[in-house]
């Protein structure tokens, strides 16, 4: 695999791209552009995950229900994506996951603590698309969601869409 | 044996960082004046070096010291100015002044998409992990010789 560096220094420049984009007509951000800038970064993550999906899972054997989906996307996939795997997950068995992470990847080098909390979203925007992404090719429609409170821990909240 | 203080410059002269350790005088000018007179000694010093070198000159000026402490200095190709203040017993910080660069600033600051845009230095991990860095090396104590 290439130098982690690479795909950071990318996602950073997305991440404040997309930010700019946003602000160049305006002088100041309200929270409704701060929510296009988020799905936008999500959308591309979804994309993103949709195919890291098909070309990670080639060689296993199909899934036997939701929660080994959802262990492969703790251990495998979080390995070869985010470089570890997740700390906690905890589930309500009706659909809902909290996957845990404790020294999420993107979050490492902006703090150790609360400085810069109310940055942190803006990173994570795109790491929830590409779990989406991932959850989608695989057969299940999902919600997902990040929040941190103590960097660098981080949870991902994905609830199941029940068709 | 001990680090007395440490300034980090970028290219243009602004003092991009400065902690202090042991230091027992101040320098009698308000802060702002003296990393302007750190950043113009240096610049003075270096060109000086060069121009008297009797030989080709490979790394240039490395440090100075007096009879009580020595200035350690190390440029990166960048640009990045890091300048060391130890006793005595330091007779070289290259190599820790290239860890700082390498590991702490590069991973912490560069690598950091909030601190990147703006010249500053507010992360306070880099200013913990950067404390923790220099409380550990092997030639820090607590007082000064």
């Amino acid at each position: 695999m290439a130098d982690d560096a690479l795909f950071e220094f990318l996602h950073m420049e997305i991440v404040s791209h997309i930010y700019k984009e946003q602000q160049s007509g305006k002088g100041e951000m309200d929270n409704k552009d701060r929510a296009v800038c988020v799905s936008v970064l999500e959308g591309m993550g979804f994309r993103v995950g949709q195919g890291l999906i098909e070309r990670l899972t080639r060689d296993s054997p199909s899934f036997k229900d939701e929660l080994d989906i959802m262990k492969f996307i703790c251990k495998d996939f979080w390995t070869k994506v985010f470089r570890r795997q997740v700390d906690n997950l905890r589930t309500n068995h009706q659909g809902t996951y909290v996957l845990q992470d404790n020294k999420f990847s993107m979050l490492t080098q902006l703090s150790s603590g609360k400085q810069y909390l109310d940055q942190a979203p803006k990173y994570l925007a795109f790491s929830c698309g590409v779990v989406r992404g991932a959850l989608s090719n695989l057969g299940m429609e999902s919600v997902v969601t990040a929040e941190v409170s103590v960097m660098p821990s981080c949870k991902f909240q994905v609830v199941i869409q029940k068709l | 044996m001990t680090v007395h203080n440490l300034y980090i410059f970028d290219r243009n002269g602004n003092c991009l960082y400065y902690n202090e350790w042991n230091r027992k005088k101040q320098a009698g000018i308000s802060k702002d004046e003296e990393y302007k007179l750190m950043y113009g000694m240096l610049f003075s010093i270096r060109s000086f070096v060069s121009k008297m070198s009797p030989l080709d000159m490979k790394e240039g000026f490395l440090s100075f010291q007096t009879s009580r402490y020595r200035l350690h200095y190390y440029e990166t190709p960048s640009g990045l100015k890091f300048v060391m203040n130890t006793d005595l017993s330091v007779s070289n910080a290259r190599e820790t002044l290239q860890h700082i660069y390498s590991n702490l600033y590069v991973e912490l600051i560069v690598k950091n998409p909030v601190c990147s845009s703006t010249p500053s230095l507010d992360s306070e991990l880099f200013s913990s992990r950067l404390d923790a860095f220099i409380r550990a090396l092997p030639y820090y104590s607590p007082r000064a010789a």
